[in-house]
């Protein structure tokens, strides 16, 4: 038995060298992100804030995102409890997730590029790897619980206690070893290592999924779910230490299933088969279009997926407006508008946040046809009858598509999930909100434009598209706030548009910015048409 | 005889780097021509201009008659190419991408792609990701074969690809060699293409320095011979034709000039020959040969 673990020790002391960067950034970077939010939650928590965040975040739909409290009453809401209740579970996912990513890479990943055979061929054990990865995850999670117990501690907040801290520190550390151990698993039985850490993050993602549906019927189903014990240890309120225990339970169990699992295969082969790809292509992929979905469904799905679930959390908040906006001078401040609804002010900003976010996915489309040129992906196919024009004008149909769908589903996610919320006290339509999603087309339009100018005329400059972006979504973000001279206001092409339903349409607006975001793409086709293609660069 | 790729005078700059200085050659209905030169001698920038992937700055390039960079897709409709670093989409298949370029590029044989992934033994079903640098190789020579056109271009298509496959890749450049197909390969290597080339053209930094059949080269410069004889080997030496001799016991080292080999034997076998090795001029031989004047 002994021999099976033989030298452990040496390649955990080898790992810690190797890592210990890694280790570095990954105890800042998870542990700064898990405690340093204090302070700004300090500042949410001012005035009536308390009250209006615990109004908000007793919606079905926040609880199914961020967990619940057990506090029952608005008046014992503290700030502890709120960091707790916002924070937690997200950082233990994130724990899990990096955790995931680590032992995968450790042990399967290393069996896949054939180092293990080398070490393997020492005097090393069958299960050293395995260990010596299990021991480094604990300790790097020791570490890092101390560490976001600590920088807890340093704010000296009343009611963040420092018992809390530490039971905080420990459930983002646990998170991580339920983590390890799930991908300790997978890494045996799945055929390759990119499939075991894909289905031990599936695996977690079903629990995140599970756990949003019973905290919202039955809080005591999420106790028997895995990632039920580290955000339901309510640090700073009830301190259940003992769900910690059951994860180190669980987390022993498995590691042992994991280490028999070990022992009875092969190196570079898991308990499944490998699945077979496809030995000749479906009639679907067979051309230009074809392939340019093909290789780009995974990121546009991704990013509907999260226009929708964007639209919805907006959207949720819409029930408890009125309590959220008056907590909060900044936020009240911002969706201020005297003679309308609450609601609507907040509907024309909002859509302009959404908007702005649907913006990223054509310029990523777009953007991704140079991809594939200077990776030199396409060299074979311009050698084929395949025109420069196919290309194009197929990535810009994409675009296009992806745009119109992705607003629809964003106003649709915002404007079902507002109407929901509000119920019978609605202001609004769904139509309004898709007219109001929609009157912002011809911004999406206009970025897509300015990306394919770019991919014509400069390509290497197709990231700073993002810039505009980002820059234009900003001076419209606090256009409301700072008193921003008229004249900069308007290089943000989103200040052009107005703000719907409080606003009015405006058709002149809608067709000249269409216009000039058409004309941007013809330009850049005469561009893409006589340049040179950049492969390799 | 037709030239099927004609070019004459290429210029290509990128941005302060002169790439293409002047290149001229050309490329004969049914001629397999070698195109070789070191690594950034602008092999893989002449065959960008002719596939109109990239444009000149000055000169003349034509395949078929027509011009490389106006009419590309009437051109690409009968030429197929494979680059010199294949790079795949790690998602799709191998079967799957060879489809997908066999359909591109139009007049595609099923019954040519299925007997071309037997004998590269390339599993089809695996996805890019998995694959080798050599297999993907694969996947660009067995798509670029498996249609069917009048020019070949493969850029450096053996890189990669071990000696078995090198020796599978061969045969069929040589089987559409004799259906009377062009083609153009590149390659650092000389000995990659001397099996197969009617014609060499080398390149040196942007400029072609020699053009020829590879006789024709090869009387231009001379072997390394290696000779033990039984008498005094030392009077090798005085034979027209014999340069850097180096003795050592009975045991010569020399380079020969071909037009004198005879004149070199003669004189070998008179003083009786216990050893000989010969070894045929290298590439880099031609180039210090073309340098040293
Ligand atoms: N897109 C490019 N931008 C800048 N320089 C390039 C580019 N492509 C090729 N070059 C340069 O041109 C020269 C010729 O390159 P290349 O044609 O790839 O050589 P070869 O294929 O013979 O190895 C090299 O010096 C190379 O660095
Ligand atoms: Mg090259």
């Amino acid at each position: 038995m002994k021999e099976e673990f033989a030298r452990w020790d040496t390649l955990f002391v080898q790992f810690l060298k190797r890592d210990w960067k890694k280790i570095m950034v990954w105890v800042l970077g998870l542990g700064l992100f898990s405690a340093g939010f204090v302070p700004a939650f300090e500042e949410i928590a001012k005035d009536q804030g308390l009250l209006g965040m615990f109004e908000t975040l007793q919606n079905p739909a926040m609880i199914s995102m961020v967990g619940p409290t057990p506090i029952e009453t608005a008046a014992d809401y503290t700030l502890g409890a709120m960091y707790a209740h916002e924070m937690l579970l997200f950082c233990s996912l994130f724990s899990m997730i990096i955790t995931i990513l680590h032992v995968v890479g450790h042990t399967r990943k290393e069996e896949d590029l054939g180092l293990m055979e080398l070490v393997r061929s020492f005097q090393i054990g069958r299960h050293a790897n395995s260990l010596a990865t299990f021991v480094e995850t604990v300790f790097i999670h020791v570490i890092l619980a101390l560490f976001i117990a600590v920088v807890l501690i340093s704010f000296k907040a009343d009611t963040i206690s420092v018992e809390g801290s530490f039971l905080f520190g420990a459930s983002i550390g646990m998170a991580g070893l339920i983590g390890a151990s799930i991908a300790l698993v997978t890494a045996q039985i799945m055929p390759t290592s990119s499939a075991a850490t894909g289905s031990a993050l599936g695996v977690i993602g079903l629990l995140y999924l599970v756990r949003a549906g019973t905290d919202v019927l039955n809080v005591d189903l999420s106790m028997f779910n895995p990632l039920g014990w580290t955000y339901l240890t309510y640090p700073f309120t009830e301190n259940h230490w003992i769900l910690l225990v059951c994860g180190l339970v669980f987390t022993v169990l498995l590691s042992i299933i994991a280490f028999v699992l070990e022992g009875g295969r092969d190196l570079g082969a898991g308990y499944l088969p490998q699945k077979e790809g496809r030995g000749n292509a479906k009639k679907s992929l067979l051309s230009v279009r074809g392939l340019l979905i093909k290789i780009q469904k995974g990121v546009i799905m991704g990013w509907l997926i999260a226009f929708v679930i964007m639209g919805a959390a907006y959207g949720s908040i819409y029930g408890d407006m009125q309590t959220f906006l008056e907590s909060n001078e900044i936020v009240k401040q911002m969706f201020s508008h005297s003679d309308v609804s609450i609601e609507e002010s907040f509907t024309g900003t909002i859509m302009m946040v959404l908007i702005s976010l649907v913006s990223i996915l054509p310029i990523a489309t777009v953007n991704k046809l140079f991809t594939e040129e200077s990776s030199l992906r396409l060299s074979q196919l311009f050698a084929t009858k395949v025109t420069r024009g196919q290309l194009y004008w197929t990535s810009i149909g994409i675009a296009f598509f992806s745009s119109v769908v992705g607003i629809l589903l964003a106003a649709g996610g915002l404007g079902s999930t507002a109407m929901a919320a509000m119920e019978d006290r609605s202001v609004m339509s769904i139509m309004d909100f898709f007219a109001a999603g929609y009157n912002f087309l011809p911004s999406v339009l206009f970025f897509t434009g300015l990306a394919a100018f770019a991919l014509g005329w400069a390509p290497k400059l197709g990231k700073v598209v993002y810039l505009y972006l980002g820059y234009s979504f900003i001076l419209n973000y606090f256009e409301g706030l700072l008193d921003l001279p008229e004249w900069l206001l308007n290089t943000a092409i989103q200040s052009w548009i107005p703000r719907m339903p409080i606003e009015d349409f405006d058709v002149r607006t809608f067709i000249i910015i269409t216009l000039m975001s058409i004309a941007l793409m013809v330009i850049g086709y005469v561009g893409y048409r006589r340049r040179d293609m950049i492969e390799g660069i | 005889m037709t030239n099927i790729v004609e070019v004459q005078g290429l210029q290509k700059k990128f941005g302060k780097v002169q790439a293409l200085k002047d290149v001229t050659f050309s490329v004969a209905a049914g001629e397999v021509v070698g195109f070789i030169g070191p690594n950034g001698a602008g092999k893989s920038t002449t065959i960008r201009i002719l596939l109109g992937i990239i444009k000149r700055d000055a000169g003349n390039a034509k395949i078929f008659g027509k011009d490389v960079w106006k009419d590309s897709l009437e051109i690409h409709q009968r030429v197929s190419y494979v680059p010199g670093d294949v790079t795949l989409w790690g998602n799709l298949t191998g079967g799957e991408i060879i489809d997908l370029f066999m359909k591109l590029h139009g007049g595609g044989d099923q019954k040519k792609r299925d007997e071309l992934i037997r004998r590269f033994e390339l599993d089809p079903k695996k996805k890019a990701k998995g694959y080798s640098k050599g297999n993907r190789q694969k996947v660009g020579l067995i798509a670029a074969l498996s249609v069917d056109s009048d020019l070949y271009i493969f850029d450096e298509p053996t890189s990669g690809l071990d000696p078995l496959m090198e020796q599978v890749f061969q045969e069929e450049v040589e089987k559409i060699k004799d259906s009377g197909k062009s083609i153009l390969l590149s390659s650092h290597i000389l000995s990659e293409v001397e099996r197969l080339a009617d014609k060499i053209v080398i390149i040196r930094q942007g400029k072609i320095v020699e053009t020829g059949t590879l006789d024709e080269l090869r009387h231009l410069t001379r072997s390394t011979i290696t000779l033990a004889t039984e008498g005094d080997v030392a009077e090798i030496a005085t034979v027209n034709g014999v340069y850097d001799f180096k003795q050592k016991g009975n045991q010569a080292t020399f380079a020969a000039d071909h037009q004198h080999i005879n004149a070199i034997l003669v004189k070998a076998t008179e003083l009786g020959v216990k050893k000989l090795e010969a070894v045929p001029p290298t590439l880099e031989d031609l180039f210090m040969r073309h340098y040293k004047g």
